[in-house]
């Protein structure tokens, strides 16, 4: 029988595993957000998301979050892609692997910094009495540090804006690199030949490539951006909170009504999550042709 | 496919089954144990604890105390005693509640969670939905020989009954803290502080409750706003009791706290940033020893001092107990017992460890002890005891708590 080498047993374990934790996780979220639970008197009942649909509350902070994640995302998207497209550039010209590489490692940096610790930094960058603020003091840029902008706790949600692009846009750069790698320097070559130059082959060869790796890393960033509370938390002001910060505000309340609305919140965002994940599938598949395949 | 489908609910049942089976035989093992540690003699129960390793939960959210558990009390709880004392850095009691909860919902016997720092709400809910333990504080030698568990704001945490299901570990009191270079006269009441503010716009803001001291900074209000505490002892009248002057009052100050009151820190430890870059002129803090030891480690300026209003200022005793599910009953007992000697509590008294108020009664000291204590130097900032003593009020029942916070959100976060 393991001679046989079944894949489906070798894939078991995985398997079970993802259903005992996270479809397990989920459906207790589900159940508990219906305000079924195994400790209380079990009443099955949608009080938790009509408490929620008429909470004005509720509605400030969807818009308020879907803001900030849309705006963040659009911008790691941008300046993901150039950064990418930037490096790509520099490899095609230089011969040699030294220059570039030194470029790349530096897109790898914010990587290894948690989203906590960034969003710590932005705030001792940024606040009015931070490091900036006051190297501007010093320099006489500025004549008191309440002159220097407001640019995290703010309303519109800057500072969360700012951290997430610092932290996203590298990503993206990481995802969308390796495809373009992976064209053949003889390509670019021929494509010369054929009298295109480089911004011609970026735009017909190299665009068309990147893009499913591209569209989906935005999915990625927009699903966190869309659902993470640290980042939201420091950055963020007391009202309008974001999702993420209302739901685990309200999770911290204590009370049982409470907890059922704040896992009804999180099931909300994952429905969001998961209905945008499908669209973009969607649109991807019918965009692009299966034209990126077998030209290794 | 059908297949797969068989071996996973296979696997599945096996599973739940052994699980099941591990919890009924561990929960019949510790039954016989909790019924003779209530009423065991010391003896036997040090006997017991000997080797055991002890999870103590505690908010870690300041330095000084997280040494003091570390340095100080952990290396001399195990030579004395042989328990291993374990700190576990918590950000908020709820977080533990939250987790006791849920291990109570699946019926878990063998927590991880041996001694918890709490008081207030937490201890109420802890206690109305049977999260604690038991009533133990009796059995200990310390808490009978040394604390006055008669007193009013010994035996009653928030209003609460503490029923011997929790033992008093310090007392702590509310300050504002400020620096004497920008503030010479240091307001008197919650209306000179809100004078204060309008010719100051900017300077001055609270943490956003549900943060511990943002809430204590809007309960101090609240009294003063309203006429005194005296009506709140009384928790049956709830209901008709009017907050507005409070909120009144709070609104009123808003439009000149620091960014125009337009957003709150999120916490203390973010207010404290504020002050220490001189952004606001004012913080506070529920410890009256913070300035003193802040100044100390240059966290703080040094000509920070710290103020109480003359209307009163909230002071509260906090607790430790042991939950329903702690693996090591008689470890975590041995090791509160310590937390309560004269030692323990005059070291946590001294301001290079932490500088808050002990939990004993200094006549029940033997004179030795006395006169450590009277010797104490608590640090320039920190107000002489007879201060602090004379304006003391007590804290609010639990119950007002959580509509004071919501209030707090809907009338003046919102407005």
């Amino acid at each position: 029988m393991w001679q046989k080498g079944n894949p489906y047993l070798y894939v078991l374990p995985a398997v079970l595993f993802m259903i005992i934790f996270f479809f397990g996780g989920i459906i207790q979220g589900v159940l508990q957000s219906l305000g079924v639970s195994i400790l209380h008197d079990t009443q099955f009942t949608f009080k938790a998301y009509q408490k929620l649909a008429q909470s004005m509350d509720f509605w400030q902070s969807l818009i308020l979050t879907f803001k900030v994640s849309f705006i963040s995302t659009l911008l790691s998207a941008m300046l993901g892609m150039m950064f990418a497209f930037i490096l790509f550039i520099i490899s095609l010209k230089s011969y040699t692997n030294k220059s570039y590489s030194y470029f790349y490692r530096i897109f790898q940096y914010p990587l290894v910094i948690p989203h906590l610790a960034a969003g710590y930094l932005f705030l001792l960058l940024l606040m009015q009495s931070g490091w900036i603020s006051r190297i501007s003091y010093h320099l006489g840029w500025i004549e008191e540090i309440h002159q220097f902008p407001v640019l995290v706790n703010d309303s519109f949600g800057w500072g969360i804006i700012l951290t997430y692009t610092w932290k996203e846009a590298p990503f993206i750069t990481l995802m969308v690199y390796p495809v373009l790698l992976r064209i053949h320097r003889s390509w670019y070559e021929v494509a010369r030949l054929y009298g295109s130059n480089t911004s011609n082959f970026i735009k017909d060869i190299a665009v068309p490539l990147v893009l499913p790796a591209w569209l989906s890393s935005i999915f990625i960033v927009f699903a966190f951006t869309f659902s993470a509370f640290e980042i939201p938390y420091l950055l963020g002001v007391t009202y309008p909170r974001l999702l993420p910060v209302y739901s685990f505000d309200l999770f911290m309340d204590g009370g049982w009504e409470e907890r059922s609305q704040s896992l009804a919140l999180n099931i909300i965002l994952a429905v969001i999550t998961a209905v945008l994940g499908m669209l973009s599938y969607k649109m991807s598949k019918r965009w692009l042709p299966s034209e990126r395949r077998g030209w290794e | 496919m059908r297949k797969i489908i068989f071996t996973i609910t296979g696997f599945i049942l096996i599973f739940s089954i052994v699980l099941t089976g591990c919890g009924v035989q561990q929960e019949q093992a510790k039954e016989d144990l909790t019924l003779n540690l209530l009423e065991a003699d010391w003896e036997s129960i040090l006997e017991e604890a000997k080797g055991q390793k002890v999870n103590f939960h505690m908010w870690g959210g300041d330095d000084r105390y997280n040494r003091y558990i570390d340095e100080w009390v952990a290396p001399k709880l195990k030579e004395e005693t042989g328990v291993t004392l374990n700190r576990v850095a918590i950000a908020d009691t709820k977080d533990v509640i939250n987790k006791l909860q849920n291990e109570q919902s699946v019926n878990k016997t063998d927590g991880t969670v041996d001694i918890i720092w709490i008081n207030g709400e937490n201890f109420k809910l802890a206690k109305d939905i049977g999260l604690l333990w038991g009533s133990f504080a009796s059995q200990l030698p310390n808490v009978n020989q040394y604390v006055d568990i008669n007193a009013p704001d010994i035996q009653f945490d928030f209003g609460e009954n503490t029923e011997g299901m929790e033992v008093p570990w310090g007392k702590a009191q509310f300050v504002f803290i400020y620096d004497q270079t920008k503030i010479t006269q240091p307001p008197k009441s919650m209306k000179e502080l809100g004078d204060w503010i309008k010719q100051n716009p900017g300077k001055f803001t609270y943490p956003a409750p549900p943060d511990f001291t943002g809430s204590a900074f809007v309960r101090q209000a609240l009294y003063e706003t309203t006429g005194g505490y005296e009506q709140y002892l009384n928790s049956e009248k709830e209901e008709e009791l009017d907050f507005n002057p409070l909120w009144d009052y709070l609104n009123k100050i808003e439009s000149n706290l620091w960014r125009g009151g337009e957003t709150y820190p999120e916490s203390l430890a973010k207010l404290d940033q504020l002050y220490s870059n001189g952004e606001v002129w004012m913080t506070m803090a529920y410890d009256p020893g913070k300035a003193s030891s802040q100044i100390e480690k240059g966290v703080f300026p040094e000509t920070t001092r710290t103020f109480v209003l003359e209307g009163g200022t909230l002071s509260n005793t906090h607790y430790l107990s042991i939950p329903f599910n702690s693996k090591h009953q008689a470890g975590a007992m041995v090791a509160i017992n310590y937390l309560l000697s004269p030692e323990a509590q005059l070291t946590k008294m001294n301001p290079a460890h932490w500088g808050e108020g002990m939990s004993l009664d200094p006549s029940k000291l033997s004179n030795k002890d006395r006169e450590q204590l009277n010797l104490l130097d608590l640090g320039e900032a920190t107000l002489p005891a007879d201060e602090l003593a004379k304006f003391k009020v007590p804290e609010i029942p639990a119950n007002y708590v959580k509509r004071i916070e919501e209030g707090w959100f809907e009338y003046v976060a919102k407005r």
